[in-house]
């Protein structure tokens, strides 16, 4: 009997495991892969395939601390290699087939990539993270260059600004390494430059007021220090002024190191001896000297006073010589920026790019030196880049062919300040990456209205007359045998909307947005940390509007806005168009920091205060002239308005019109605020209530009325909120007929602390459940801090805690290692049957903190980055919890394993009859109830979840580096027709069986006649 | 020159006495055959403080492992690898590689121990998708239940045309098995099952000499054949 029981419950726990099915993949979700917004200049890459084909990627390294590959063509990622955060990409450099990339502090560890696919080939570690050096800039001190004398492929390879490695290309080995004799003393190095009789290595030495130049020649071969020398020089804005310049001539390749000093260019030419003395090149003051990725063609730009460019080459006598001269600048224009390239003869090209405030349109100019007999050709041209939607162009990389004679063809790569990275070919544009998606700080999924029928007749029918009325309905009418046949074609054969459809609209759409049957279609709005507000269609992924946020008065002296909270304001239901409130604080370039709102209409993305005029920057409304410490969304009745706290914990309304003052006024003396407040390392948790009047300032204060008594070298790190859902039922029903009723206390947080000793790293982590309004603890575990980090993830909602650590094994000798996930459940009172209803009790009340806490602790299969329940619109549904793993998948775990009255032994019919199985210590680790199958979610910072207008269905959307959207069905599509529901059987079987009637009627008939006919 | 280098090696030499390079390979199999198939892996101790990538040629190293127990796993998108727990110790001796089941005690250490180098072989790909179930007209009518239904179906038109062509004898003989299977239901459905069985019983010993009136019967459909004729 029990086999059969047993065997019951395996066919269920499979019938209930929620998967996909391969054709739902692609359509019920969408992945947005994204590198991160660029840091330096992307650049070409161009590699030479085995048939003499060339192909080429563009390549970046991130503020997302990826560096990846862009396929020119059409704008989708070749490859990426993602780097972990404590280990920062410093420096990288493509050659040939290979990328070279340095990371950590003061490059501890080198990378090999193959070029083409980002597979790794080599990594070798070459010094302890503790004993590398820190820099400002970070990519001081490190460099990498290659080998080009020969075919060794080999890697010279400069760290911590004193240590040079030759490595070997083939087996990735160190050959030889040379580390400076003096490395305490103050020259740092900074450059590396290959030739085949010496390595020069270039860096600066600090002298009183300025650095000195100085070099050292190191043998290629055996890594034995040739030469050393300092260079009579005296350079104040450190080593971006440097710059090394090569000539490929008859003679083997000569070198020259040049670089701007007092206005004019010094320069010295290398030589193995380093006996050469520096000349200065007469002629026209500069005010900067430019790297444009051409060094090793002798070219480099540099800028007068007056703003024009200039080419300097180096050319084969050994002198540098003004080869061109870019004129035409002047204050209409902004400050040109400039790049270079190579085609795939290897000739190089110099762009140069600006904007002209006159014409509204961005210029480049293309130089091509080799072509007009060698005087160099420039071709010119405009393209009309949107600066209102994109920001400022901030690098530029060219890449340039030359099918003809005079003729050249470009395109441009520019990556700009709100992070979009564009490709511009001569003036057409072929693709954008909107990148600052990797940074996504804020999202909310906001619902849409449901679509406008067109109703021709409405409010008609009381004026017109009787014939008019039958005409009209007769018209109406003759197309009525069409609808009908086309009513029993659709009831016979048609689809009904099935919940695994994609909802996403057809390319040619033009209706306006609206929402699908089940309310699966919302719109994401996303703000990110680069001055950029996004909708994107939850259908797709696809940007519907986006919007540059305006700086207000900063914009005079520059500075970023941070987005911190994001509220709706008005939805649908409330009978309007969307409307949402972005928070963000705004750190001005002077060091000035303030609270700034910004209002929009969820649809379209305009502004709903007004104050922007059309599609030009969205501009906000200064709320606190400070930072913010919380903001809450308040609800009053259908009106709904932001509450914002600033350091002085004075209140401030958004928007602050007189009704909401109003209604703020009224609710003022029932709220309680649980506040994280304080400095970094030692932030306090105090509970707070607001004045019931105004102070003297205009505004209501809120005023602490008790502190958590925490020991004073805890910092609580973040409070952990229920979200605001609601919940179905308010207790649960056991098997035995008696009831737990959930503890619903709309006050309780969950707060998480770390321990640590003064300026040490953490020893302990924590995690509390405290009362908000009165800040009793009723609820506290001591956790291990493995590594001296807490990194302790929390989910909370209804009266179900989950949270995330891993055990290091320390506080038991023989105990595992392992992730853990303890869940935990709060029932009223003291056991079955024992009601407080704490969801309406009195804060007073002492029964609020008389409940009973179920627990279970799990063994989890890997580390996690966030951790979020599902939400369905009436809390019916089970709540599954939703992971992001370090393996880069989002992964659901079902409440059922998860249930923290999952009992030690066999469950006995009762339990069974709660569908509570045998507890086991490991989690199982389903791959079938991975949400992003196959893709690589890359680094998922938060997951969001929302309803959809099936209570069965709750909306996933997650983002970090990538954007990933689906959704789940925790207890199954209930509420839908099942996906495997067979209409052709039913209509089969219906059709059959009415067959079997027309048939068998006159045969029963006339058997029934026979029987009378002859009845004995 | 000779002092750089010495310091080099001093340095080095430091390093190696204090923390130990852990060193390994993933074997390429048919469930993983090359990088490509990977993805980029790495290869953590305990929660992936300690790292080394895989490189295309499967192998890895984790630099600087201070000695101490450790879980070693793998951290791959598509992949299943098993867990290993290492043992570096403070000694020169190679450090020692065991099996290890998640969610056991460390201690005491498994008795089996596996070669170092470490070498991790790929077991299992994930699969994420459950096939789909789709209509099929032939399978519809595979189902035993299908089947059934059409078998009755069948019989019941075809019924009225048996009975038409059998031979008067057999029709009784059915007649009256139809009968008894009659009188056994109503008496089951009535409770009384002794007689049921009883009934049952006497059918068995009535219906089991009962093979060899087979031929007749074929016999005689031939008579009634020929009869019509």
């Amino acid at each position: 009997m029990l086999t059969i029981v047993r065997f019951l419950w395996a066919s269920f726990a499979i019938w209930t495991a929620y998967a996909l099915h391969p054709s739902e993949a692609g359509v019920v979700d969408w992945h947005k892969a994204l590198l991160g917004v660029p840091l330096t200049r992307p650049d070409f890459h161009r590699t030479t395939g085995a048939h003499g084909a060339t192909r080429s990627v563009v390549l970046t390294a991130t503020s997302n601390n990826v560096i990846g590959a862009v396929h020119p063509e059409n704008g989708t990622v070749a490859w990426r290699y993602l780097f972990e955060d404590r280990d920062p990409v410093v420096g990288y450099k493509a050659y040939n087939d290979r990328l070279a990339t340095l990371s950590g502090p003061g490059g501890a560890t080198f990378r090999i990539l193959d070029v083409n696919s980002g597979h790794l080939l080599h990594e070798l570690h070459l010094h302890s993270a503790d004993s590398g050096r820190l820099f400002e800039p970070v990519n001081l001190g490190v460099a990498i260059a290659f080998d080009d004398s020969d075919k060794s492929k080999d890697t010279f390879v400069l760290t911590n600004g004193h240590t040079l490695r030759r490595i070997n290309g083939k087996s990735g080995d160190i050959v030889w390494g040379w580390t400076s004799p003096d490395q305490t003393s103050l020259v740092v190095y900074s450059k590396v430059v290959t030739t085949s009789d010496a390595i020069y290595l270039i860096g600066l030495a600090k002298s009183f007021a300025s650095y000195t130049v100085h070099v050292s020649a190191i043998s290629p071969d055996n890594g034995e220090l040739l030469s050393d020398a300092d260079v009579p020089s005296s350079i104040i804005n450190g080593p971006q002024g440097l710059i090394v310049v090569s000539h490929e001539g008859t003679r083997g390749k000569s070198v020259r190191l040049a670089w701007l000093e007092q206005a004019r260019i010094h320069s010295v030419a290398l030589t193995p001896q380093l006996k050469d003395k520096p000349t200065i090149k007469k002629g026209s003051a500069y005010l900067q000297v430019h790297d444009i990725g051409l060094q090793e063609k002798g070219l480099f730009v540099a800028t007068k006073e007056d703003g024009s460019g200039r080419v300097i080459r180096f050319s084969e006598d050994g002198a540098l010589k003004v080869f061109w001269e870019f004129a035409d600048s002047s204050p209409k224009y902004t400050e040109s920026t400039y790049a270079g390239g190579l085609d795939k003869d290897g000739w190089p090209y110099i762009a140069r790019v600006y904007w002209s405030h006159v014409f509204r349109q961005a210029s480049a100019h293309v130089l091509a030196p080799h072509l007009a007999e060698g005087k160099g050709l420039v071709t010119g041209f405009t393209f009309p880049f949107e600066t209102q939607k994109h920001g400022i162009i901030a690098n530029v990389a060219v890449d340039a062919a030359n099918p003809e004679e005079f003729r050249v063809l470009s395109r441009l790569v520019l990556t700009t300040t709100t992070g979009a990275v564009q490709l511009w070919q001569q003036d057409q544009h072929q693709w954008t990456r909107e990148e600052s998606l990797a940074d996504i700080r804020v999202a909310e999924m906001v619902e849409l209205p449901e679509p406008q029928l067109v109703a021709s007749q409405v409010g008609i029918e009381e004026t017109e007359s009787f014939g008019a009325r039958l005409r009209r309905q007769l018209a109406d009418a003759q197309d009525f045998p069409q609808y009908a046949i086309n009513f029993a074609k659709r009831f016979a054969t048609g689809s009904y909307a099935s919940a695994s459809s994609s909802i996403a609209p057809a390319s040619n759409d033009t209706s306006p947005l609206s929402r699908d049957t089940f309310g699966f279609r919302k719109i994401i709005v996303a703000a990110t940390s680069h001055g950029k507000v996004f909708g994107i269609d939850s259908a797709n992924g696809e940007i519907i509007w986006s919007r540059v946020f305006g700086l207000g008065w900063a914009a005079e002296v520059g500075g970023r806005i941070f987005p911190l909270k994001i509220f709706t304001t008005r939805t649908v239901s409330d009978g309007d168009t969307p409307q949402v409130v972005i928070v963000g604080q705004r750190k001005a370039d002077n060091s000035l920091v303030d609270t700034v709102a910004f209002h929009i209409d969820a649809l379209t993305g305009e502004d709903v205060s007004g104050t922007s005029i059309g599609q030009d920057i969205l501009q906000g409304q200064d709320v606190i002239a400070g930072a913010l410490v919380e903001a809450y969304l308040f609800q009053d009745g259908p009106t709904k308005y932001v509450v914002l706290l600033d350091e002085y914990l004075q209140v401030h309304l958004f928007p602050d019109t007189p009704e909401n003052a109003d209604s703020f006024h009224k609710v003022a003396p029932s709220i309680h605020l649980p506040l994280r407040t304080g400095t970094a390392g030692s932030h306090r948790l105090g509970g707070h209530k607001v004045s019931p009047e105004k102070e003297f300032t205009g505004r209501h204060i809120a005023y602490p009325i008790w502190t958590a008594s925490l020991p004073p070298n805890e910092d609580v790190r973040s409070i952990v909120t229920r979200p605001h859902e609601p919940v179905a039922s308010l207790g649960k029903v056991l098997g035995n007929r008696t009831t737990l009723y959930k503890y619903l206390n709309p006050g309780v947080v969950v707060v998480l602390t770390s321990t640590s000793t003064p300026s040490g790293p953490a020893t302990s982590c924590g995690v509390y459940v405290i009362d908000g309004t009165k800040g009793t603890i009723l609820y506290h575990a001591n956790l291990p801090a493995a590594g001296g980090v807490c990194d302790v993830k929390a989910a909370f909602t209804e009266n179900w805690l989950v949270y995330h650590y891993y055990d290091d094994g320390s506080a038991n000798a023989d105990q595992a290692k392992s992730y853990r996930m303890v869940s935990l459940e709060f029932y009223e009172g003291s056991g079955v049957d024992d009601k407080t209803s704490s969801s309406d009790l009195s804060a007073y009340s002492n029964d609020t903190t008389r409940i009973s806490v179920y627990e279970q602790s799990y063994v989890f299969p890997r580390g996690i980055s966030t951790i979020t329940t599902t939400s369905t619109k009436f809390g019916i549904t089970v709540k599954d919890i939703l992971v992001a793993g370090n393996n880069h998948q989002v992964q659901s775990f079902p409440r059922r394993f998860l249930d923290p009255r999952r009992p030690n032994r066999k469950p006995t019919a009762e339990e069974q009859e709660e569908w509570l199985i045998q507890y086991d210590p490991l989690l199982p680790d389903d791959p079938k109830r991975v949400l992003s199958h196959r893709y690589q979610v890359a680094r998922i910072r938060k997951i969001i979840t929302s309803p959809a207008l099936l209570e069965s269905t709750s909306l996933v959307f997650g983002y970090g580096v990538d954007l990933f959207f689906t959704r789940v069905a925790p207890s199954k599509t209930f509420d839908v027709l099942n996906e495997n529901f067979n209409k052709a059987q039913l209509v089969l079987t219906v059709a059959g069986l009415a067959l079997a009637i027309v048939i068998t009627k006159p045969m029963v008939r006339r058997k029934r006649l026979r029987e009378r006919w002859y009845a004995s | 020159m000779m002092i750089p280098l010495l310091i080099l090696t001093l340095v080095s030499l430091l390093c190696s006495s204090l923390a130990f390079d852990l060193k390994g390979r993933v074997v390429w199999n048919e469930i993983c055959p090359g990088i490509g198939d990977l993805g980029q892996a790495k290869v953590v101790l305990d929660n992936g403080n300690l790292y080394g990538s895989v490189t295309r040629n499967g192998q890895f190293v984790i630099p600087e492992v201070p000695s101490g127990t450790y879980i070693l796993s793998v951290v791959a998108h598509d992949h299943a690898f098993e867990r290993l727990r290492i043992d570096v110790l403070d000694t020169d001796t190679l450090p020692e590689v065991r099996p290890y089941v998640p969610g056991t005690p460390l201690s005491p250490p498994s008795p089996v121990t596996l070669p170092y180098p470490i070498t991790l072989i790929p077991r299992a790909r994930y699969d994420y998708y459950t096939p789909q179930e789709s209509f099929n007209l032939v399978g519809m009518f595979q189902n035993p239940m299908m089947l059934l239904m059409l078998g009755t179906g069948v019989l019941m038109l075809a019924m009225p045309y048996i009975m038409k062509n059998m031979d008067p004898e057999v029709l009784q003989e059915f007649k009256e098995r139809q009968a008894k299977i009659t009188d056994i239901q109503s008496s089951i459905q009535n409770g009384d099952l002794k007689t049921g069985l009883s009934a049952m019983m006497g059918g068995e010993e009535k219906t089991s000499p009962a093979p060899a009136p087979k031929p007749q019967a074929s016999a005689a459909r031939n008579r009634g054949k020929n009869k019509r004729r």
